[in-house]
């Protein structure tokens, strides 16, 4: 309970810092905030404009669309927020640099710190319309859900999180043997936009890919599907026990990298 | 003359050290512009129609596809702040001193860039296009293909002096990236990297060609398809050329003002 506490103190003070760091810019602040907001309402335009012309993506209409549009935003957000910089750019920046060597002597768990050591409260800002935006959707959803399909719609939310913290520490984890990832993640945050549309778009190959290999599928789909009563309950445990096996492999992984690491500083 | 191609030549050969990890990066640029094809044959399917939107599904790809290789070395380049970050950091001092025209060198360097960001791309993408071979259509002539590369000069020079303008803001403002970023956003998407304008109402179609941004992907594209008339082009590159002069004007003047509060920073 101690050691919880303990955390959660840190956690707040790591808030507290990134919010000075972040405005003591505050037009870049602004800029920024308005520019992530402006990034999803035109991106939304561009599925209004997709449903000007069609009725359908694959099985999915259009207010089934935007509910997997805002429930993969969400997440999304919610990865910028805490950990996804935090592991893809700035671990290996600092394992190149070796800026990593005062992470190591500090007294606190090393995979939380590099995990969260910024958080990004632009995002935090940006994230809150992208909230409202799915209040929005789930108003418009013309069927109603039980309070378990929004309870299991959660769970998924939280379970596509840690699918994400496991595939990014792994890509990060890399950084160790490479002194650079960066390349790799950006190629990840690239094949991540896969799971904003439906997965019936793709097929044979690509769509086991999605499926079973990089199930990106989980990210909003699954949870969409959960929330829409259209997902089985044995998909909800194959789904959490993909997340598990990957977040094994990624924390052998990190802890390979690690006894990997070879100061690079001066 | 000699000056402006050694630069040149260093931007390619500063990129080529960590060509892996900028590889990678391209092959992202890549790969999502294959996601937004894979949805666009998807929709095509869906809809069961030859066209969507006045584009048959080859027009589509083979703009999707264009508008991705346009977008890997004008866009990606627009995070390579450098006359930002030799403003903010003390280095515009140095710059002002060499044997070179400082605006001659960003531009010799920008160039650089995208010159390096567009022989990565294409030589990426090339396995794109073997993918989709089918769908890929060549332009009506060879009138089409060589206004739509001019066009393409025209968006280069219209981006370059763009990002500039917001660079030069560093005069005023301690950190621009935020500026940066908003238009780049903004600049993705009216610019038609992930769909053609004449998805939208008409009404944001029309406001969005008032702005330089459909310079840069929708209208080069449009030429390679011949969507627009070839009578028509050198209006429609007129209007480039006259946003060309009008960015040109302000960028001198902000940084004639700009040059005057100027002060040395770093060590």
């Amino acid at each position: 309970m101690g050691q919880i506490r303990r955390y959660l103190r840190i956690v707040s003070l790591l808030i507290k810092t990134g919010l000075m760091q972040q405005m003591a810019y505050r037009p870049h602040f602004v800029s920024m905030f308005a520019g992530k907001v402006i990034r999803i309402a035109l991106l939304l335009l561009f599925f209004q404009a997709v449903f000007l012309k069609v009725d359908r993506i694959g099985s999915w209409s259009y207010d089934q669309v935007l509910l997997l549009f805002a429930t993969f935003h969400v997440v999304d957000f919610l990865m910028s927020i805490t950990f996804h910089r935090n592991l893809a750019f700035y671990l290996p920046q600092k394992v190149h640099s070796g800026d990593f060597d005062a992470r190591m002597l500090l007294p606190v768990n090393l995979l939380f710190l590099s995990s969260f050591e910024r958080i990004e409260l632009i995002d935090f800002a940006s994230f809150l319309p992208t909230l409202g935006f799915l209040g929005y959707v789930l108003s418009r959803l013309e069927f109603s859900f039980t309070g378990g399909q929004l309870l299991v719609y959660l769970i998924l939310l939280a379970n596509a999180l840690l699918f994400l913290f496991a595939a990014v520490l792994a890509i990060a984890s890399l950084s160790f043997w490479t002194t650079q990832s960066s390349g790799l993640a950006r190629i990840f945050d690239s094949l991540l936009k896969v799971g904003r549309y439906p997965i019936e778009i793709f097929e044979g190959f690509w769509r086991s890919v999605f499926l079973y290999i990089l199930p990106l599928v989980l990210i909003a789909q699954l949870p969409s599907e959960a929330l829409l009563g259209i997902l089985s309950p044995r998909a909800v445990l194959i789904t959490g026990a993909m997340t598990g096996f990957l977040l094994a492999l990624a924390l052998l992984l990190w802890r390979a990298g690690l006894k990997q690491y070879q100061s690079a500083s001066s | 003359m000699v000056k402006f191609w050694h630069v040149v030549r260093l931007v390619f050969l500063e990129r080529m050290a960590y060509r892996t990890n900028l590889f990678l990066e391209v092959f992202g640029g890549i790969l999502a512009s294959v996601i937004v094809v894979v949805l666009w044959v998807a929709i095509f399917q869906g809809a069961g129609t030859d066209q969507v939107g006045g584009y048959s599904l080859p027009e589509m790809v083979t703009y999707l596809l264009g508008a991705g290789l346009i977008n890997s070395f004008i866009l990606t380049t627009a995070e390579k702040p450098e006359a930002s970050e030799a403003i903010q950091g003390g280095d515009l001092s140095g710059i002002l001193i060499r044997p070179m025209n400082p605006h001659i060198f960003w531009f010799a360097r920008d160039l650089g860039n995208k010159g390096f960001y567009l022989l990565l791309g294409f030589a990426g993408y090339v396995a794109v296009l073997v993918l989709f071979q089918d769908l890929l259509l060549l332009p009506p002539g060879p009138g089409h293909l060589l206004l739509s590369l001019f066009s393409v000069g025209v968006a280069a020079v219209v981006q370059f002096f763009l990002f500039q303008i917001l660079g030069l803001l560093s005069f005023w403002m301690e950190n621009t990236y935020g500026i940066r970023f908003a238009a780049r956003v903004v600049m993705e998407v009216v610019a038609g990297a992930i769909i053609p304008l004449s998805f939208f109402p008409r009404i944001l179609h029309d406001l969005f060609l008032l702005l330089p941004f459909p310079l840069m992907i929708y209208l080069p594209m449009r030429i390679y398809l011949g969507k627009i008339p070839l009578e028509q082009v050198p209006f429609e590159l007129g209007k480039g050329v006259i946003w060309i002069v009008f960015l040109v004007l302000l960028y001198r003047h902000l940084w004639v003002k700009g040059i005057r509060q100027y002060v040395s920073m770093g060590d």
